[in-house]
């Protein structure tokens, strides 16, 4: 098992040295089609890419180091401070969001702390309404125009102040919450399964409850994943962990693997759509997937405390400036 | 203790965790030699600079196709038909990016039929999934 985390590492480390190493032998051939003229905008495709693989993997770094999803910050942190068009961009965030959690769920699933009872059955909510967001945000997009443009932003604006709010008053998780009593429905779905911690040497095994409210509030989650094309982590960790009472771990992993299934649900209606285009959607994947990579790195050494207030500053800024946005469009 | 005592992890996940995984890796080396081909060998479907400025100029993904590519939006998997251009190329890797949780799970599902993994409801939410993962990639969840 080992041996096979070994090769996953070298293949993802193979992965992000050979698109630099192709970027920089891009870069030097002279006869590149694409970046032979300078446009209007002010720079060619191919500095458009590079600095988009630049910004996102520093999105990536500061993502790690605050403890969140790098899907999280690139819908609003692109919305609120780039032009370009929404739709395209809550594309984009959904799909990086997806491919991020692809990745990184085989060794929680392997090792058994990703429980799949658990996120299947709420798997199963939260893609439902993710798909239901996602065809909302077409429908927006074709029927509402300018208004409905106005409305995502505006509306986005305040869910993002909301999570840094989050971020700020409810950091606190429990590592074990202590479940005094579990619901009879909760008990029939016998979600619990077992496993075996590494740091404390033992097998942990943990009960949940308010498997009802819970799997109501992956409903509400899923819809705006779906709609705003945001990665979910943030909201589904807190209800794993402190409304069904799963221990953070668990809560964790499992949210990880369920935004690769609800996401994935999401994202096809966008791609449908015609949202998602290789030049920006490719940079911003290799950006984020590095990103994580270097921040895993980097996280063992420094400490990350400082990191967190600088993410809810972004988060709190990317809200105000979307709402602002949002305003003058009306 | 053991390896023995310790608690396997269940087959459908484990199967789940590795067909994502390995496509999701597949998928990304396509991308990225698509994206490679892209800008040295040029041959695209969607015209890069006017792409980039479009882009910049906060114009919808309709306006974009029709500049870009001189055509509607084509609601589908444009991409399988056109792997000429290496743009297509690299949307294939990103589509085989977005299938891989669909064949994931149903590799879950053929592994909880395998294993008789009880009880039987997560067999049932597992084949929930997979249906809506497999009804919306073929494009038969959308507005279009």
């Amino acid at each position: 098992m080992s041996k096979l985390l070994e090769y996953r590492k070298k293949i993802l480390k193979a992965l992000g040295i050979t698109c630099l190493v192709a970027i920089a032998i891009a870069a030097s051939v002279g006869s590149i089609q694409a970046a032979g003229s300078v446009e209007p905008m002010g720079i060619t495709p191919l500095w458009f890419f590079i600095i988009l693989l630049v910004g996102c993997t520093v999105i990536g770094i500061f993502a790690v180091l605050a403890g969140v999803g790098g899907g999280v910050i690139f819908t609003p942190v692109f919305m609120g401070f780039t032009p370009i068009d929404s739709y395209i961009i809550r594309s984009t965030g959904l799909f990086v969001a997806m491919a991020g959690a692809l990745v990184a769920g085989r060794p929680f699933l392997n090792k058994g702390v990703a429980n799949i009872r658990l996120l299947f059955t709420g798997a199963v909510p939260y893609a439902v309404f993710a798909v239901i967001g996602a065809m909302l945000a077409g429908y927006i997009q074709k029927t509402m125009g300018a208004g409905g443009e106005a409305f995502i932003r505006g509306a986005l604006g305040v869910i993002v102040i909301g999570i840094g709010l989050l971020f700020v008053f409810f950091g606190g998780k429990s590592e074990y919450p202590e479940v005094s009593f579990v619901d009879k429905f909760t008990e029939k779905l016998n979600l619990p399964l077992p496993y075996y911690e590494d740091s404390l040497g033992k097998v942990i095994n943990y009960k949940v409850t308010r498997a009802a409210l819970g799997l109501t509030l992956f409903c509400g989650v899923g819809l705006i994943s779906g709609l705003f094309g945001l990665g979910a982590g943030w909201a589904m960790v807190p209800v794993f962990n402190m409304v069904m009472a799963a221990p953070l771990k668990v809560a964790a992993t499992c949210s990880k693997v369920m935004i690769s299934m609800g996401d994935t649900a999401a994202v096809w209606p966008y791609i449908v759509g015609g949202g998602l285009f290789p030049l920006f959607t490719v940079p911003s994947m290799i950006g984020l997937i590095v990103g994580t990579l270097i921040g895993s790195k980097i996280m063992l050494k420094v400490k990350a405390g400082f990191v967190r207030w600088i993410i809810i500053v972004v988060m709190i800024g990317a809200g105000i400036r979307l709402i602002s946005k949002a305003w003058t469009m009306v | 203790m053991t390896e023995q005592e310790k608690p396997k992890p269940l087959l459908s996940g484990v199967i789940y965790g590795e067909i994502t995984f390995w496509i999701t890796i597949i998928g990304m080396i396509i991308c990225t030699i698509g994206i490679v081909l892209y800008f040295i060998i040029g041959n695209q479907f969607f015209d890069a600079n006017t792409m980039v400025n479009e882009l910049w100029a906060g114009k919808d993904a309709a306006t974009i196709w029709k500049d870009a590519a001189g055509r509607e939006v084509i609601h589908g998997h444009w991409y399988l038909t056109r792997l000429a251009f290496t743009d297509a190329i690299a949307m294939l890797g990103l589509g085989l990016c977005c299938l891989a949780a669909v064949f994931g799970s149903w590799g879950s599902v053929i592994g909880m039929i395998a294993n008789k993994e009880k009880p039987y409801l997560f067999l049932v939410f597992a084949i929930i999934i997979a249906v809506l993962l497999t009804c919306s990639a073929a494009g038969l969840v959308s507005l279009h």
